[in-house]
């Protein structure tokens, strides 16, 4: 009998590793693989983009069209959308007007549908879904910091072995509960990133240049929901992450990224801006603390259960589907 | 009173008394080495405390009250213990 809950372990069977985290690094990469963007995808998302450019040039001559977060770091899960930005040499692309008429255009251009102007937010956005590729889309204006906070995002994941692959299952695993997005006080994107960067550039093997953490993805994993699960004190310590390096700070000592509501936050210090707490959104930190928990337990108790049982017992055996059920098709 | 009774436990593993053999953590705590005849340095400058926030040592060694109140009595990843030999 096949097993829909865990496709990736098709043909992919791992039960004769001797030891049982090797068996788990083995299983994250061929999860990874699985649900990592085929060429199609690639392709189809890439010539989207650039017929909104071109329709953006041919509406302002001054302004280009950038993307930004996961589209533009090759961290992004199924469905996702694309955010991009239009920034231009005159600046003055963010008021009403220059929205709706971009939202008129592109209608007319056949190149939206299901097209909403956002034009009130703190914020202002477009949001529309392209009609051939079915994509969504969001476009903001007159703005650097996402375009910049990508271009530390790609130099990161270039210098840091196994960070996009541990990025990926816990984007998935957040996403599968419904605890990725920052509206509902879940976790952003760029918030994981830095969570898993700081954990990699802080673990004392990894630190100590004893493992390579492609080799050793499976008790990273399990040492990534231990620390954020059970052992990270939330009410003290904040995070610092920059182009060099993480660190932690004594949040008595950086008040400015205390949440005035409660001890109990995740607090992430923006790069750009020492008294931004990046994460400030994510008030639902207990959840996502529990979930962590809950996905430690449920994999060492799966180690466990492995470990002691007969290699026939073994046999089409999931670690990685007790915490991630993925039930989507390959990409 | 209650119903069970105390047992005592002990792992023949690691000598601990917080677990028996079969949930010891070294079933999954193993972690696939670099060669070892590398010489490894201590970059003490990048070690921090989970708990205190404080540089110079890990959250499992910090001698201040334990902010989260998960327990944790095995020990983590982030501990002294957890470097390679020579650098304990």
């Amino acid at each position: 009998t096949l097993n829909t809950d865990y496709p990736w372990i098709l043909n992919h069977d791992h039960s004769k590793q001797r030891e049982i985290a090797d068996w788990l690094t083995l299983e994250i990469k061929d999860f990874v693989a699985y649900i990592s963007p085929s060429q199609e995808e690639i392709r189809v998302r890439n010539s989207t983009i650039s017929k909104i450019r071109n329709a953006v040039k041919d509406l302002w001559p001054d302004a280009d069209l950038h993307v930004f977060g996961s589209f533009a770091t090759d961290l992004y899960l199924p469905g996702s959308d694309i955010d991009c930005v239009i920034n231009s040499s005159s600046g003055d692309k963010e008021n009403r007007n220059c929205l709706y008429s971009l939202a008129s255009f592109l209608k007319r251009r056949k190149l939206a549908t299901q097209v909403e102007v956002i034009s009130k937010a703190r914020v202002p956005i477009i949001k529309f879904v392209e009609p051939i590729s079915q994509i969504h889309i969001d476009i903001s204006f007159e703005r650097v910091n996402g375009l910049e906070a990508a271009r530390v995002i790609r130099g990161w994941l270039k210098e840091t072995p196994g960070l996009r692959e541990l990025v990926l299952i816990v984007k998935q695993f957040l996403a599968a509960r419904r605890l990725n997005m920052v509206h509902t006080g879940g976790l952003g994107g760029f918030s994981i990133i830095c969570l898993v960067y700081a954990f990699l550039q802080l673990h004392p093997r990894v630190i100590s240049s004893d493992i390579d953490s492609m080799e050793n993805l499976g008790i990273l994993l399990i040492d990534f929901f231990e620390l954020y699960g059970k052992n990270f004190g939330y009410d003290h310590v904040a995070i610092s992450v920059t182009d060099s390096g993480a660190r932690y700070l004594s949040k008595e000592l950086y008040g400015s990224l205390q949440n005035p509501r409660t001890s109990f936050a995740l607090a992430i210090q923006d790069p750009g801006d020492k008294d931004n707490n990046i994460s400030r959104g994510s008030f639902n930190i207990r959840d996502i603390k529990k979930a962590f928990a809950g996905a430690f337990d449920l994999l060492t108790n799966r180690c466990f259960e492995l470990d002691a049982a007969t290699f026939k017992d073994r046999v089409g055996k999931s670690i990685l589907g007790n915490v991630i059920k993925y039930r989507g098709k390959q990409r | 009173q209650c119903p069970h009774k105390w047992k005592r436990v002990k792992c023949v593993h690691c000598n601990s008394k917080n677990h028996s053999r079969d949930r010891c953590p070294s079933i999954w705590r193993s972690y696939y080495l670099l060669d070892s005849n590398v010489r490894r340095v201590l970059p003490v400058h990048k070690i921090f405390c989970y708990n205190c926030g404080g540089k110079g040592h890990f959250g499992d060694d910090c001698w201040e009250y334990r902010s989260s109140r998960v327990p944790n009595e095995d020990g983590s990843a982030f501990s002294g213990e957890n470097l390679p030999q020579e650098l304990k």
